[in-house]
């Protein structure tokens, strides 16, 4: 056995005064280390149930009786990371099998960092307490660009050493999926290897690699192991490609060093998610989290085909999981759960094609268990509202619509695939049905904006107001509009386009924020620093990892968080590794440079993303080819999947 | 309608866990069992589900009573089974019993909490200095400590709610085990007496590390009888 043999932080480097580490010998002779916090620790810090584990469904194996163990992160807060449905699916695949140990670990809190750095106790996991440097595989879940410095830290804090080629064979293998990992560049100097697309297969199939390599008395060392699992699809091995440069700083070139590595990554897709495991046994935190309801997934992938949107590229092609499967899996929810609510989360929920009927059935079969349902997003048409209104029968909270823009011409360049009409349609139907509170969400920054568009903005919320005393004959209507900052997105139709620099973004919130004047309208936006920056790491390459490093070295991290944003740490780190955050982010790239994260491929087609951008600046439209003609976009036929829709074509 | 009352545990596996935390995690239990558990009335239905006493965060407890209503009679053995099944680690079923539907809210009725708290003793200090601290404690009058909340500054003179602390020690720890009063005017928290004891009477205490554990509720009547709340009519 593999568990015998001495690892980092071995036990005897761990004693310390307060924080203690239990050694455990068990009757074969395999040790266990076992993390153990002082009360006096648990008592300072806020929230101590965010490190304590023991919750229901949280699965504890015997490492002594597995082949392969894996510490699964999301590197973000407890309450933040427990939320994320994809890593559920995972810890519950995993765990399924006899032979691996899944154990969960979030990013430790400031005050309890400080704890654990000045006492000297290392990173463990939720269900063992076993020290993370332990573990076979240190997977984490990408979301968002904005966490990559807690990355650092994490690994900092389990006592691994953060750039891929100083680590040896006895350290874990540090690996990441998510939605980010779509560009992994500016992550790639940390990560041994990137799972590219939908984790429910290829993630047993890394575990049986893992398993195979150290039954090999790992074979060929750290960089056998990389090998074998660059032959996986799916699987990228940043060390095995080669980034050359041109004199303008773009990418002349990536290409692979070795034969195991293929010229492109391509992302894994279930063709039918009916087949696959769902998270049907989550863990049940104690704490309140951020999504603290039964999640239930009733398709994946969106092709309303908005031009800005990753997620509508990167999740293609529809793919909806059949009606009586989901209330099958709800029942399982409800039975595993004890939650009295159920969330139907999908890209765009409404879209489903039988969402009424399995909407009625959650509601006649599970109210008598106690369980409501909601739905997170909403269309914008009166289907919707009358949908708004089955699940919330009493309750008339606030509704949330997304006109993303505030002139038709604008929504048209975006492909949003909404008129003016559908709007005062839904909104005039929600007021008709006793509700007063609506929220509007909009982006600004987008291509092709003037400022007419930005009024168009306000505009639209005086109209919702107005609306309310049409129906209503007197005011009362309370309007939130609020307002993001377009960053564009690797994989979309805008990848090429100048992100609005922080100073023009500034002055178009000032803009809108002088025509919002009125009471019973309520104005929020974004931070555009954090815009910028998150647009420098969309879309970056493989150098940037150096200003991730040196940022975080100055104390970068929790970045998402704005307490803890701290921009002139990141001005600092670029200008100290000689990089420029313009570069990545407000220059145009021309359609013929070769993009940074061009060798992963979503199966989505480049031309296609290029005639959509020529159809936005002409503002045209592109139909859903959900139920409507296919605009070729590429990824049914080279992935190998197509359309699953139950309704009527 | 029936009235279930019972008596669990809050165990060292999840000491770390609020109140309400707690009560949530009871609650979802009860569901998980398919207990016919009834529910308020109005736009946000909630589970008829009550505490004798809030437990704090880092408190372990022997004894928690909770009254559950269900919408209809189930055999005894039953739901307690059913329930004993579903509940989290570190929660034990203990007892269980129907109660007449009239009987008076748990939380209105407990009136007396006992604790143990066993707390390191500070590096060097005194057999007698120990003693000496309760000695102090048990023999004065009043005892002020100041409460800190959001809403303000209280003063709280800790021994109308504490007759006496009974302190042992042995192998470099700390025994108190005292009781404290629930009255309408309010209670103390355990780690109040303790840090009454620390900061009044020099108790030489590690109290950053004390684990507090509530080993009973009771309903103490006039004549000065202790009975639980499930030994109650």
């Amino acid at each position: 056995m593999d568990n015998v043999e001495p690892r980092v932080g071995h036990p005897t480097k761990l004693v310390m005064s307060l924080g203690r580490i239990l050694v455990i010998f068990s009757a074969i002779n395999v040790e266990v280390n076992m993390v153990v916090f002082d009360p006096a620790i648990l008592s300072r810090v806020t929230k101590p149930a965010r490190y304590t584990g023991n919750e229901v469904n949280s699965i504890k194996k015997d490492h002594s009786q597995v082949d392969v163990t894996v510490a699964l992160a999301l590197p973000d807060v407890y309450e933040v990371g427990m939320s994320n449905l994809g890593l559920k699916i995972i810890y519950q695949i995993l765990n399924n099998r006899p032979d691996t140990a899944a154990e969960r670990v979030y990013t430790p809190w400031v005050d309890m960092e400080a704890e654990m750095r000045s006492y000297n106790i290392p990173l463990h996991t939720l269900e063992s307490k076993t020290p993370v440097c332990n573990f076979d595989i240190f997977g984490f879940s990408l979301q968002y660009e904005m966490i990559y410095t807690n990355v650092l830290n994490m690994l900092d804090l389990a006592g691994i050493p953060l750039i891929a080629c100083d680590r040896n064979e006895n350290h874990p293998l540090v690996i990441a999926g998510g939605p980010s990992v779509f560009n992994p560049e500016p992550v790639a100097d940390f990560f041994d290897c990137f799972v590219i697309g939908e984790g429910e297969e290829v993630i047993e199939e890394v575990v049986e690699v893992v398993a195979g390599w150290k039954k090999s008395n790992k074979e060929g060392g750290r960089q056998g192991l990389l090998k074998r699992l660059a032959g996986l699809n799916g699987i990228y091995v940043p060390s095995l490609y080669q980034v050359t440069y041109n004199d303008d700083g773009s990418v002349a070139k990536v290409s692979p060093t070795c034969p195991e590595a293929s010229p492109a990554v391509t992302k894994r897709v279930i063709k039918d998610l009916n087949e696959v495991e769902f998270a049907t046994k989550p863990v049940m935190p104690y704490l309140d989290i951020v999504h603290d309801r039964m999640m239930l997934e009733l398709f994946r992938g969106c092709t309303r085909g908005c031009r800005f949107c990753q997620a509508g590229v990167i999740y293609r092609p529809v793919r909806e999981r059949r009606p009586e499967k989901l209330l099958e899996l709800t029942q399982q929810l409800v039975d595993n759960t004890g939650y009295n609510e159920i969330s139907l989360t999908s890209l765009s929920s409404a879209d489903y094609s039988h969402l009424s009927e399995v909407v009625t059935s959650l509601i006649t079969r599970f109210k008598s268990q106690g369980v409501s349902v909601s739905l997170p997003s909403l269309r914008i048409d009166s289907f919707s509202i009358d949908l708004a209104e089955k699940v919330q029968q009493v309750r008339k909270s606030g509704l949330t619509f997304a006109p993303e823009a505030g002139t038709q011409r604008m929504r048209d360049v975006i492909n949003k695939g909404v008129t003016e009409q559908d709007l005062e349609n839904a909104v005039g139907a929600a007021f008709k049905s006793g509700w007063s509170t609506v929220k509007l969400y909009f982006m600004i920054g987008l291509p092709t904006e003037t400022d007419e568009d930005i009024e168009g903005i306000a505009k639209l919320a005086y109209k919702v107001l107005d609306l309310y005393k049409a129906v209503k004959g007197r005011r009362g209507a309370k309007v939130t509009v609020s307002v993001s900052s377009f960053v564009p997105k690797a994989h979309t139709s805008f990848q090429w386009f100048g992100q609005n620099s922080t100073a023009e973004i500034e002055r178009k919130q000032r803009l809108l924020k002088e025509k919002l004047r009125d009471r019973s309208i309520s104005f929020s936006y974004h931070d555009a620093r954090t815009s910028f920056l998150e647009g420098v790491f969309s879309r970056g390459d493989r150098r940037l990892s150096q200003v991730l490093l040196a940022a975080w070295q100055n104390g970068a991290k929790f970045d998402g968080w704005s307490e803890h944003f701290k921009f002139d740490i990141w001005m600092e780190a670029f200008k100290n590794t000689g990089l420029d955050p313009h570069f990545y982010t407000n220059r145009e790239r021309s359609q013929s440079e070769v993009l940074p994260w061009e060798h992963i491929s979503c199966g989505v087609d480049k031309a296609f993303l290029m005639r959509e951008y020529d159809n936005a600046v002409a503002a045209t439209d592109t139909v859903d080819c959900r139920r409507e003609a296919c605009s070729a976009c590429g990824v049914c036929p080279g992935l190998g999947v197509e359309v699953l829709d139950w309704g009527v074509k | 309608m029936a009235r279930l009352r019972i008596e669990i545990t809050k165990g060292e596996e999840i000491r770390y866990i609020s109140h309400l935390d707690y009560a949530r995690a009871i609650e979802r239990s009860i569901r998980r069992a398919k207990l016919p558990a009834a529910y308020s009335e109005g736009f946000n239905p909630h589970m008829k589900l009550a505490f004798a006493s809030a437990l704090g965060v880092g408190v372990v407890s022997d004894s928690e009573y909770a009254d559950i209503e269900l919408k209809e009679d189930m055999n005894l053995q039953e739901v307690i089974s059913s329930l004993k099944s579903k509940l989290p680690q570190g929660v034990v079923l203990k007892r269980g019993k129907y109660i007449p539907s009239e009987s008076t809210a748990l939380m209105a009725v407990v009136n007396l909490a006992v604790y143990n708290i066993i707390v390191p003793l500070l590096n060097g200090a005194e057999c007698t200095d120990v003693q000496q601290g309760a000695l102090l404690f048990n023999r004065a009058e009043e005892v002020i400590y100041i409460r800190e909340s959001p809403k303000g500054r209280r003063e709280i003179n800790v021994r109308e709610f504490v007759k006496e602390v009974k302190i042992s020690q042995a192998d470099g720890m700390i025994t108190l085990e005292f009781s404290t009063q629930i009255t309408p005017k309010g209670t103390v928290k355990p780690s109040e007496v303790l840090a009454a004891l620390v900061n009044n009477f020099s108790l030489p205490a590690d109290r950053d590390n004390a684990l507090i554990n509530r080993i009973g509720l009771y309903v103490i009547d006039q004549k000065g009888v202790r009975l639980t709340p499930l030994e109650l009519s």
